[in-house]
């Protein structure tokens, strides 16, 4: 799949006003979304697989063939996103008064599973992200990049990660409201960072602090505007210049408002090094 | 055909003089143009203009004042001129045209100064050059100009020093020409309350009420409010866009 994009920066001041402007374009309320997103990065496994290449008589299956693309080819950060409500911040450090009088009257069953108003990492869902580096040297004026989503199991995730050869990067919480207008997903975002302690963290928190506590990345609260069509089928080269135009039919529309515009490749990219 | 008097020689002599003090001031504008990097300051460019201006005016004069003379005069070469070796300036000196380009100077000059506004319409007809208003389209003019430059003023958010866009990318950039210092003052009471307010809580910011700052009349009766577009203090984000992409994407803080 392939994803067209283009971004603005929208100063704090402006957000009310966009939103209504969006609300207006889209005719729709903006659906508030925040999400946790864990960023992975790709290593390469000591002594995994050293397959030799070159001219062999006996030619490799399609199967090992691909085997080999994926482990030595090239090394990517990833993101693995899960979404998460305004409920689910405020269970830092001890679970919340309440279950001591509760527990008496719970069945010895439910004493392991955390109430329902706490955050439960255990079953927390994730998806899978991949984005790859933009295209280059593309004569459109939009961001265009292969992307690809796949749902993964619930849970502590970093485990199955691991063992794929993803290492744990960081994490961050992404805050913002999504609108659609006709094939373009309207996202007005902003990074969400956890107060920092003197925990060190290696792997994704287990519980999240309180949602006050978040600090934007961006220390004036500003936020991204990312306009995206995601295209099936990349190559159709009508398809992506039709995805293109709609996008860029969006951008007139909000000239007014806001600049949108392709983002610079290499802030996009996404290779290890 | 008789031989010039010696007053009559004497005239050809002025003419001379004038017309080579008019190319050399022509030139010496030309050459400091050319040549001097970055252009020389506009006073000295004003006295070369005027200087010319001044020899301009020496030569019609002159040319005016002898017309008759200059125009029975008729040159033809004597026996004694280098004809072979100074044919061409000979060519120049017999030749009863003007140049073409010269011609054409003198048409241009000839339809400026016998333009009137009367013609205007005459005018209109035969060039595309630009052609001064009329008396009726001035009028027109001054009529329209401060109904427009009223509606335009109230688009604006009035008050202060400095505007929105210079502010939002820094006063201390903006090139007054003023010696002395302007203040970035607010204009209103109402913004500065708004400041406060911000200062406060940012979070606020995106729920208080929208500011009113200009009242009209519709065409159609009834009132219409103008509505501030923009805070007057513009928190600019600090982290470019890109930063915060390259963040998103591999978590490398900015």
């Amino acid at each position: 799949m392939h994803e067209l994009l283009l971004f603005a920066s929208v100063p704090v001041h402006q957000r009310h006003e966009l939103l209504q402007q969006l609300a207006g374009l889209t005719a729709m309320q903006p659906r508030h979304c925040l999400e946790r997103r864990l960023i992975f990065k790709a290593y390469r496994k000591p002594g995994l697989v050293t397959v030799r290449t070159g001219a062999s008589q006996d030619l490799q299956s399609a199967e090992l063939q691909r085997l080999n693309k994926m482990l030595n080819g090239g090394m990517y950060y990833t993101q693995v996103v899960g979404s998460v409500s305004e409920m689910d911040f405020g269970g830092a450090g001890a679970a919340p008064p309440g279950p001591d009088d509760t527990a008496m009257t719970d069945t010895n069953d439910d004493a392991n599973a955390p109430p329902a108003d706490q955050y439960d990492y255990a079953h927390q869902p994730w998806r899978l992200e991949f984005r790859d580096i933009p295209e280059a040297g593309t004569r459109s004026a939009v961001t265009a990049r292969v992307m690809s989503s796949a749902a993964l199991p619930r849970g502590d995730i970093v485990p199955p990660m691991n063992a794929w050869g993803y290492s744990f990067v960081t994490e961050y919480v992404v805050e913002g409201d999504v609108f659609i207008h006709n094939d373009i997903v309207i996202f007005l975002h902003r990074v969400l960072h956890y107060p920092t302690t003197d925990q060190e963290y290696r792997e994704p928190r287990r519980q999240l602090p309180v949602f006050k506590d978040m600090a934007p990345l961006e220390k004036s609260g500003s936020y991204v505007l990312q306009a995206s069509i995601t295209v099936q089928d990349g190559s159709n080269q009508e398809t992506m210049k039709t995805a293109s135009q709609h996008l860029f039919g969006l951008r007139e529309q909000l000239k007014s408002a806001v600049r949108l515009e392709q983002a610079d490749r290499l802030s996009l990219d996404t290779r290890a090094k | 055909m008789s031989a010039l008097t010696q007053d009559q020689i004497k005239v050809l002599e002025q003419s001379r003089q004038r017309l080579v003090q008019l190319t050399r001031s022509l030139g010496s504008l030309i050459a400091s143009l050319n040549q001097s990097d970055p252009l020389p300051p506009w006073s000295s460019l004003q006295s070369q203009a005027s200087i010319i201006s001044n020899n301009l005016l020496g030569v019609s004069e002159q040319l005016s004042e002898h017309g008759d003379l200059l125009s029975a005069l008729v040159a033809y070469p004597g026996p004694e001129y280098p004809g072979r070796t100074q044919s061409s300036t000979l060519e120049q000196l017999l030749r009863t045209k003007l140049d073409p380009r010269v011609e054409d100077w003198l048409s241009r000059g000839r339809v400026a100064g016998t333009h009137d506004p009367d013609s205007a319409l005459h005018a209109d007809q035969n060039s595309t050059a630009p052609k001064p208003l009329s008396e009726t389209q001035l009028a027109e003019l001054w009529e329209w100009a401060p109904l427009e430059a009223n509606e335009e003023a109230r688009r604006r958010n009035w008050g202060g020093n400095f505007t929105l866009e210079e502010r939002e990318a820094g006063v201390q950039n903006v090139v007054t020409g003023l010696k002395r210092q302007l203040e970035d003052d607010e204009g209103s009471e109402g913004e500065e309350e708004e400041e406060e307010d911000e200062e406060e809580d940012e979070a606020e910011a995106e729920d208080e009420e929208m500011d009113i700052v200009g009242v009209h009349r519709k065409a159609s009766g009834g009132l219409e409010f103008d509505i501030a577009t923009h805070h007057a203090h513009a928190l600019e984000p600090v982290v470019p866009l890109d930063e915060i992409l390259r963040y998103m994407t591999t978590g490398r803080m900015p």
